[in-house]
Formats: structure tokens, C-alpha cells, sequence
């Protein structure tokens, strides 16, 4: 049996570090490329969101390098996220391939079902590895995330372009390569000391750009274009509304974000009053959010037809009038160019750093995401 | 949901002395509920405008000032919204969470009011009880009766509102069952139900925003009624049936309307109701195009009825849908000539 999940974002790090431990067969697909959309895109219902493509993309891939075993998360709605599985299945059925589908709910009243895969999963791993190894895993993303913060934060520094970027792939090196805690800890000092010692430019003024948006778009580069490498280039101090430990780690704090998803929903709510499922709701309280503390702009990204964003979508006009903050939502397709992308951020950084000139108060930083820097 | 600004609003207009005048916009919901709001508002006191049937004006004035993702009921929604809001003290958007435990509509559903709310500046005041079936009874009791004091302080009277409503609704789901459309069944027009024995059947499955939209789809049901068919609905299906055919499927489908949808479908293929089926989907539809696969996957098993796949949107072209809907029916007419000629043929070998 060999296990196979699409990417999303750091989850790589997440699970082959939960397999490793395991001692459980797993086969990583390729990374996302342009051949990954074009074979998603082929198989997948014609106006289905972007992830759901490229994740089709993905599972061919795994399934042509050996793969037999697919896992994925389910849900319950009102998003199609939680409908992804069964598509899937359907649409790779349909396609031919040979393979058997393990959706994780993970709700109550699907325990059952859940304590069931898992068990067939875990190839008769006692379930205390299980739990350790699940553990470890989640200490692994919550420090990747760390790492991925910080270099939001500085990357607009850089003395010489894209050195943050590659201090921070040796730092995930690092902290892939350890398998136990002392060893994490230690991955840790190293890596966070990598990427302060990048050379820093003092002599710059940030401006500050906060991106929300349907969380497939903002964690993985592949999908988002690059765009918060871009805005760092571009002399931005970027911050991310959703990372993947908050996502994991459904206990409404949002650990590493650091701000509770109440006090979200309480800034969206004179705009957006109830949820509409994904991330809908939480873009509009985190734009919200990101003009209380002072940020210069907002760069909202959503797939093409994502049904909560593009609520959101409609909202953020209103929000931007009213809070007198920028908003640039980015819709994102598998047709959309990088250099399109490039040339909206570049307009909408130097609309920016007028503002921040003009506006906003020089220097001043943004007010309480500032316990990481 | 019941804010401030709302009461306010009531007292200033019990001193004008004036019923207020609310509108309903005549777009995705519209076809479903319609009598129940309106028997409720007037039952309150209230003056019920709608906005009518779709026009070119309405959709394109709804296109320019919604969002470019949105599907084609959403636009229409919008324009129909934006026609309304000169002419009225509110608008009456409510916001259907969920219709039984478990479920939920379609995500525009539940964002609708806000939607509405920042389409433009001068927005009247828009009205939106939060209908959630997955909470409690007292939590739908509570929003209805925030709604009712709007207009009266008399408790009583809400509550009859309210039952009065309810029947009107219920005779008039089982009117939409008895194969009558929403503007017939609401003594708006007159014309001829979609059941009358003629020579075809086909299965029009679809939301009803899109199915019953005249405009958006370019009166498909007349034409087929034209060309001598007879219509399913999803409405017509009994509800019996599509629960049966929905909890065969291996993953419970969430969201309410696409439930129904697929147990139309699929016992209309089972159960050999129609000669073939026509699948309306609104382009970006988020729910449809998840479920559009699965429902041509479980049809298949089911044998092979014909079913047609229609992707409407603003730019839909009347020729390119005739021409397709007419090779359909064409298509079905020669294999039902066909399959009697056979039942013809083994009669007399018999």
C-alpha cells in the first residue's frame, strides 16, 4: 500500500514527516507544474475552482508514479472543499485509473468512520506511535509556519534579492531533516538564526500589505504566483491572514495568524453577518482587521467560481470605501499569466507607498502581529 | 438581524400614517417561496412590490454592478434588486441557511443580504430573517417574529401571519407538484400545465431560478411544450423518491437544493419517468458543477436515458440553445418511434 494526498502548501512537510515516523509507506507527487494543471484541468467538470483541478493534477501524478492509496479531507460544507473526495474519486474513476479513495471526515458524528480508516491507514502502528507521530507533525508545521512569518516579515529587507527565500528553504532542510524533539529544538535555533542573518538594507522604509483569500491560493507559491515573494521584492512587509497550523489546529485561536477567529468574525460583521462557508467571512474581518492596525493595502486572492470568495469579493468594494484602505483581489485561474499578476502588484505597491507617504504615518508599525519580528 | 435603525424606522412610519411598501426582488428564491412572503408581509400590513419578470434591462443592469464570478442567478438577482430599490421602503432578502439538519444551501444564499446591502449607496433598508433549520425551531420562531414587529407590536397577529403563510405555501408547493409553473400557480397567468399527454416526456431538471426564468432561458419549457413534449420537474418528483435516491449515494450530498436535484434526476432514470432529461446548470454554478459528474456517473448505471447538459450564462445566444434543444427532441422522437416499432414487432411475433 502506498499512501499519496495532494499538495497543499507546507502540508509536505506535515505528513511525510507523519509517515516517516510511522514507518508507513507514502509516495510524494511531483511538485505542482504547469503539466499538473493541464491534466487536472482535463479531467476535472469545466468551471470546478482551481484546486480542485490542480488536486486532480496531483493524484494523476501520484497514481502514474505508483501510488494506490489516496487520502484526502472531506467535510460537511457549505464550501465545495468538503465535496472535493468524492469528485474526485468520480472524476479519476472516470479517467480509468486504479486506486482506492480514503476521505478523513472529521466531525463527531464520523468518528467512526475516521478511528476505522485510520486504523487500515496505519498498517498495524500501534495507535501511541500514531498519536506521537501526529504530534511531532504538528510541532513540525507550527515551526515551518514560524519560519514562514518571519520571512514575510523581512524579506523586504533584503540587501540582495531572493537571499530570504533560500535562507528559508535550507531552514526547512533543517527541520525536515529532524525526527525527534531535541532535534526540532535545536532545527529551530538554526533555522530562525538563518534567516536573521540574511544581510539586511537598513535604510529602507516598508510598506505594510496584508493578504487574505481562500487558503489554497495563499499558502501554496505555485498557485498565488509567487505573490508574497513578489511583494517582498517589492518592499513590503507582508502578512498572511491564515497559515497552516491555524487550519489544522481548529481551535478558533489561530496560533501563529494570531488573532481568534471571534475577533474576526466581529470585525466582518457590519459588512458580512453570518458565515458563507471557506474563508469568505474571515477575508472580510481580517481586511478589516489589517486597516485597524495600520497596514498600507490588502491583496485578497480567490480562485475563479470559489463560491465564498467571490461573496467576499462583492463585499471588499464596500469595506475599501468605507475604512478608506485599498483592496486588490486577484482572481486566479489555471489560465491566469504571472506576468498579469506582476504588473497589478507592482501599480498596487506603489499605490502603497504613496499612501503611506501621504496617509499613513511614516515608520509606524503595524500594531499588535508584531510578536514574532 | 433586527437592528436599531429598523424600529426607528417603524414608529417614524406609524406616524406617516402609510403601509410600508417592501419589495421582493423576482430572482433565485423568488420562484420557490414567493406566496409565503407575500401572504406574510401583506397579512402584517405591508405592501408587496416585486420587480416582474426578467428583462433585458434587469439583466444587464444586474451584470454591470455584480461581481464578473458570480453565477447568472446572482447577476439577475442583483438586477432585479437595483429595479426595485427606488421604488420601495425595503427589500426583503432573507437569508435560507439551511432547510434541515445537516444541510445547507448554496454559500451566495447565505451571503445574499450582505450582497444586496453594498450593491449600491442608497440601498433602502433590506430586511433578512436568518432561516436556519440546523438550529432550533426557536431560533426560526424568534426570526420570523423579529420580521413581524417590524410592522406590528401585536404578537398575535404575527403568529396567525405565520400559519397563514404557511398554508398559503403549502397549497401552493402542491400546486408546483400538480405540473403547474410559478407564475401560473400564483394566478399570475394563464396557459396550459406541463403535463397534458402529449406524445414526449422530458425531465427539465434544474433550479428553479433557472428553469422558470423566461428570459435567462430563453423560455425553454414553452418551446418543449411546443414541440409536443411533456415537462418534469424536480417539483413533480415526490419527495419520497428523491430522499430514496439520494441516501443511496455513498457521500451525503450537503447542500439542500442540489439533494433534490439529484433525486429528481436519478428516479426520473430509474424509475423510467421521462424519455429524456434536460440539465440546466447556470455557468459557475459552485454546487451543480460538483455534482453535474456524479449525476451523469450514477445515471449511466441506471441505463442510458439521453440526457442533455445546458450551461446558461448572459451570453447564452437563442440560436445555439434552439438548435441544440431541437436536435434533442428530435433525437428522442426517432428512438421512441424506434422502441415501438419493436414493441410492435414482438407483439406480432407473438
Amino acid at each position: 500500500m502506498k499512501i499519496a494526498w495532494p499538495h497543499m502548501g507546507s502540508l509536505e512537510v506535515v505528513l511525510t514527516s507523519l509517515f516517516d515516523e510511522m514507518e508507513v509507506d507514502y509516495i510524494l507527487p511531483p511538485p505542482s507544474s504547469q503539466r499538473t494543471l493541464e491534466i487536472g484541468a482535463k479531467h476535472s467538470p469545466e468551471f470546478a475552482c482551481v484546486p480542485l483541478k490542480t488536486t486532480v493534477g496531483n493524484l494523476i501524478e501520484a497514481i502514474e508514479k505508483g501510488a494506490d492509496t489516496l487520502i484526502m479531507v472531506a467535510g460537511k460544507g457549505p464550501c465545495r472543499f468538503g465535496f472535493y473526495a468524492e469528485t474526485q474519486r468520480r472524476v479519476l474513476e472516470e479517467a480509468g485509473y486504479q486506486f482506492r479513495m480514503f476521505p478523513l471526515e472529521f466531525h463527531w458524528d464520523k468518528l467512526f468512520e475516521l478511528v476505522k480508516t485510520i486504523n487500515y491507514l496505519k498498517q498495524g502502528r500501534s495507535w501511541a506511535r500514531f498519536v506521537r507521530a501526529v504530534r511531532f507533525a504538528l510541532h513540525k508545521a507550527y515551526l515551518v509556519d514560524q519560519l514562514e512569518q518571519q520571512a514575510l516579515h523581512q524579506r523586504w529587507q533584503d540587501k540582495q534579492e531572493g537571499a530570504t527565500s533560500a535562507a528559508l528553504k535550507k531552514a526547512y532542510q533543517l527541520i525536515r531533516e529532524s525526527s525527534s524533539f531535541e532535534e526540532l529544538d535545536r532545527a529551530r535555533r538554526e533555522a530562525f538564526q538563518l534567516l536573521y542573518e540574511v544581510p539586511k538594507d537598513e535604510g529602507r522604509e516598508p510598506i505594510y500589505i496584508g493578504i487574505v483569500g481562500e487558503f489554497y491560493l495563499v499558502l501554496d507559491p505555485f498557485f498565488n504566483l509567487g505573490t508574497e515573494e513578489q511583494l517582498g521584492r517589492l518592499g513590503a512587509y507582508v502578512e498572511r491572514a491564515v497559515y497552516l497550523t491555524d487550519w489544522l489546529r481548529p481551535s478558533g485561536k489561530n496560533p501563529v495568524g494570531g488573532v481568534p477567529d471571534r475577533v474576526i468574525e466581529e470585525a466582518a460583521r457590519p459588512y458580512l453577518s453570518h458565515t458563507v462557508g471557506g474563508e469568505g467571512i474571515k477575508s472580510v474581518g481580517h481586511a478589516v482587521l489589517f486597516k485597524k492596525e495600520g497596514f498600507d493595502g490588502v491583496v485578497h486572492l480567490l480562485p475563479f467560481t470559489c463560491m465564498p470568495e467571490t461573496i467576499a469579493k462583492g463585499i471588499l468594494p464596500m469595506v475599501s470605501k468605507d475604512l478608506d484602505i485599498p483592496i486588490l483581489s486577484l482572481v486566479i485561474d489555471e489560465q491566469t499569466g504571472k506576468a498579469g499578476v506582476a504588473t497589478r502588484l507592482e501599480a498596487f505597491a506603489d499605490l502603497a507607498r504613496f499612501r503611506r507617504k501621504k496617509v499613513n504615518h511614516r515608520g509606524m508599525l503595524p500594531a499588535f502581529r508584531t510578536h514574532l519580528a | 438581524m433586527n437592528n436599531g435603525d429598523n424600529i426607528s424606522f417603524t414608529t417614524e412610519l406609524g406616524m406617516e400614517k402609510r403601509s410600508m411598501r417592501v419589495g421582493v426582488p423576482s430572482g433565485l428564491l423568488y420562484y420557490r417561496y414567493f406566496p409565503l412572503w407575500k401572504s406574510f408581509l401583506e397579512y402584517l400590513g405591508a405592501e408587496v412590490e416585486e420587480s416582474g419578470k426578467t428583462t433585458r434591462a434587469i439583466l444587464s443592469a444586474g451584470v454591470s454592478k455584480a461581481e464578473n464570478e458570480s453565477c447568472l442567478p446572482v447577476k439577475v438577482f442583483y438586477g432585479h434588486a437595483l429595479a426595485l430599490k427606488d421604488r420601495v421602503d425595503a427589500i426583503f432578502v432573507p437569508r435560507l441557511v439551511s432547510l434541515e439538519k445537516k444541510t445547507h444551501t448554496c454559500p451566495k444564499l447565505l451571503g445574499l443580504p450582505d450582497l444586496v446591502r453594498s450593491a449600491a449607496e442608497d440601498m433602502p433598508m433590506v430586511i433578512s430573517p436568518t432561516i436556519d433549520f440546523h438550529r432550533s425551531l426557536w431560533f426560526n420562531y424568534r426570526a420570523v417574529y423579529s420580521i413581524g414587529r417590524i410592522f406590528t407590536s401585536n404578537p398575535f397577529r404575527i403568529i396567525w401571519a405565520g400559519i397563514h403563510a404557511w398554508r398559503r405555501h403549502r397549497e401552493y408547493q402542491k400546486k408546483l407538484a400538480e405540473g403547474w409553473e410559478p407564475l401560473l400557480a400564483m394566478g399570475k397567468e394563464k396557459g396550459s400545465p406541463l403535463c397534458e399527454g402529449r406524445k414526449l416526456r422530458i425531465g427539465v431538471i434544474g433550479h428553479h431560478y433557472n428553469i422558470y426564468d423566461t428570459f435567462t432561458t430563453m423560455s425553454l419549457l414553452e418551446r418543449l411544450k411546443g414541440y409536443g413534449a411533456d415537462i418534469i420537474t424536480v417539483d413533480m418528483v415526490p419527495d419520497a423518491w428523491k430522499e430514496e435516491e439520494v441516501s443511496r449515494l455513498p457521500k451525503r450530498i450537503y447542500w439542500n437544493y442540489e439533494r433534490e436535484l439529484v433525486g429528481a434526476l436519478l428516479a426520473c432514470a430509474r424509475r423510467r419517468l421521462v424519455d429524456g432529461i434536460i440539465f440546466i446548470i447556470s455557468f459557475a454554478c459552485g454546487p451543480d458543477s460538483m455534482i453535474h459528474i456524479l449525476c451523469e456517473q450514477e445515471k449511466r448505471r441506471l441505463g442510458n436515458i439521453p440526457m442533455l447538459t445546458l450551461v446558461i450564462d448572459e451570453h447564452t445566444g437563442e440560436a445555439g440553445l434552439i438548435t441544440r434543444i431541437e436536435a434533442f427532441v428530435d433525437m428522442l422522437n426517432r428512438k421512441k418511434k424506434r422502441e415501438d416499432r419493436e414493441k410492435i414487432g414482438e407483439l406480432v411475433a407473438v
